[in-house]
């Protein structure tokens, strides 16, 4: 592992209560670069890039998470989404209760602020149309949407993307799908959790699985999708 | 042509003001009394702070007796010993009130739900029972304080209506006051941390910060109504800091409809109203006809009086928007469109 990766996790052990889930992982992240962090249900995944955001839970025991050289591990979630961490976590993704630009609006009180409304409104005319719009009454699609603009919104260094694809049916994948290719194409360094592991894998420019807690593989993406013993032993596709 | 927020804002205040300053008139006539008035103006502008609390941040205090009465006993003291014009007692009463919301916001916002409530309620308790022991000779103990002045403010003495008039004000201003800050940024802020502050905090904002900020505020309305409580009525009573103060505040918030603002309010008048003019009607049971009353409005209605007036003006055909309530057995309203993923996560 390079020491001097943008951004790195070295032995992180994270727990739910009495509950160990992430045992000891390491691995680091190029900048630019889009890592798919994959595994099998309950293998960690969602955990670990929780822990890399700081959330409460689960709770960091043990390791260091450096980003462009600042600790996050010493941080609480609010000061690493302002060190530049930008989480889209899993389900519903926006804040219920807000219109579709309050959601925009409190993505961007804390410093430091990234795209202007204009831009984001721009980029997804979608949102611009319903920005009067209770955020919740947006499809599932259009939350998505709206929660990677709610990111992008910030000035991001490291991008966690928690299940994008989950629970959306195939044509509104492809529409988020097109939307991350533009979101890589900025050159935002990604990590992506996602159950759709050949999805994740087009995504991305390497591969990170995770099994039981710790690290089984870490390669180029490519490879992943060129070995099938590989998949199936811990991907079961 | 819609009307701007802030003309809406400034016909609602009038409408406020039209009928609070006129209440010595009507109550007369409802069979109430001017010291009720000027009673219920009080415990408006309590239930009215509460509800920036409780209504905006969803934080449910069961401790906010302990600026209510640290307020009235400050107030009492100041009024006692160092000048019978309440203006020192009132700057006096908002240094002590912001250093005791301060070290209780401290120590119990740090935790949510069940575990602040409780907290909130701890630290009451703990006052109360300071002022019945360590504190009791300054407190007076179980006797309470009573001064022997009457308070004057710039040499006008503070009785009858010239109280009445000071607490309408002050629950005027509190009014308008309260309804910018639901209308501003920071009420934004406020109604997002209600709905899911783990993601606010995803998004940089110390959100800790922000719920200290409405904890704060939320103390010096209650603050200002243990100031007027006392200048009304030259005693302070050991209940002030009882947890019950704190219970019928919280009621008084349900049963008018929270994070409405005008509710609470109307809760206050409905309870006071209750307890000193009803009772007289239907004697010692009223507090079994208040319970039922209460039970009868979390069923039924659980955004309150003012849900209560919102369906009546739905059913005659006038409009207004049906709330959520964040009860959670209340049905939701339909929804067109909605996302495929209702689901909060815990703990998110």
């Amino acid at each position: 592992m390079s020491s001097d990766a943008y951004f790195r996790c070295e032995d992180v052990h994270a727990w739910y209560g009495e509950s160990y889930i992430v045992q000891g992982v390491s691995f680091a992240v190029q900048e630019k670069e889009i890592v798919a962090l994959l595994g099998r249900n309950g293998a960690g995944k969602t955990s670990l890039l929780r822990t890399i955001a700081r959330a409460h839970q689960p709770a960091l025991k043990g390791g260091r998470i450096w980003l462009d050289g600042q600790p996050l591990h010493d941080m609480a979630a609010h000061e690493a989404a302002r060190a530049g961490v930008g989480l889209v976590p899993e389900d519903r993704r926006i804040i219920p209760g807000l219109t579709v630009e309050e959601n925009l609006i409190v993505a961007q009180v804390a410093p430091p602020v990234g795209w202007p409304l204009e831009r984001l409104y721009e980029h997804f005319p979608k949102l611009a149309e319903r920005r009067r719009q209770e955020a919740t009454t947006l499809s599932g699609g259009e939350q998505q949407m709206l929660a990677v603009a709610r990111a992008l919104a910030r000035e991001l260094k490291l991008f966690l993307l928690d299940e994008p694809y989950e629970g959306l049916a195939p044509q509104i994948v492809r529409e988020i799908e097109g939307i991350l290719m533009q979101v890589k194409a900025i050159g935002i360094t990604t990590i992506i959790v996602e159950q759709n592991a050949i999805a994740a894998l087009e995504l991305a420019d390497r591969a990170v699985i995770v099994d039981m807690g710790e690290i089984a593989y870490d390669g180029p993406a490519e490879e992943v999708m060129q070995n099938a013993e590989l998949r199936q032993e811990y991907l079961a596709i | 042509m819609g009307r701007s927020p802030f003309a809406a804002d400034l016909i609602a205040v009038g409408l406020f003001a039209a009928v609070v300053l006129t209440m010595p008139v009507w109550i007369v006539w409802i069979g109430g009394y001017e010291a009720l008035a000027t009673k219920i103006v009080i415990w408006a502008v309590f239930a009215l702070g509460f509800d920036i609390l409780l209504g905006f941040t969803g934080y449910l205090s069961f401790g906010h007796a302990a600026f209510f009465g640290t307020a009235a006993y400050t107030t009492g003291l100041c009024l006692k010993h160092l000048s019978a014009d309440i203006l020192p007692a009132f700057f006096i009463t908002g240094g002590v009130s912001l250093v005791v919301a301060f070290v209780i916001g401290l120590l119990t916002l740090r935790r949510s739900g069940i575990y602040f409530s409780i907290l909130t309620l701890a630290f009451a308790e703990m006052l109360h029972a300071a002022a019945l022991s360590i504190l009791q000779a300054y407190t007076g103990g179980d006797n309470g304080l009573t001064m022997h002045t009457k308070p004057e403010l710039l040499g006008i003495r503070m009785e009858g209506l010239n109280v009445f008039y000071l607490a309408a004000i002050v629950a005027i201003l509190g009014f308008f006051a309260a309804r910018q800050i639901k209308r501003s940024p920071f009420g934004l802020m406020l109604r997002a941390i209600k709905e899911n502050a783990m993601r606010l905090e995803y998004t940089g904002v110390n959100v800790w910060a922000y719920k200290m900020a409405a904890y704060m505020i939320s103390a010096m309305y209650a603050s200002l109504a243990g100031f007027l409580m006392v200048v009304l009525e030259p005693y302070v009573a050991t209940k002030f800091l009882h947890w019950s103060t704190s219970g019928e505040v919280v009621i008084m918030s349900v049963i008018g409809g929270v994070n409405t603002l005008i509710g609470p309010m109307i809760g206050a008048a409905f309870m006071l109203y209750f307890e000193n003019v009803i009772q007289a009607f239907i004697g010692e049971q009223w507090r079994l006809v208040l319970g039922l009353v209460f039970v009868l409005i979390v069923i039924f209605l659980p955004g309150g009086f003012v849900d209560g007036f919102n369906r009546i003006r739905r059913a005659v055909g006038l409009g207004g928007r049906e709330r959520h309530h964040n009860v959670p057995d209340a049905p939701a309203p339909v929804r067109e469109n909605r996302g495929d993923r209702a689901a909060r996560q815990p703990g998110e």
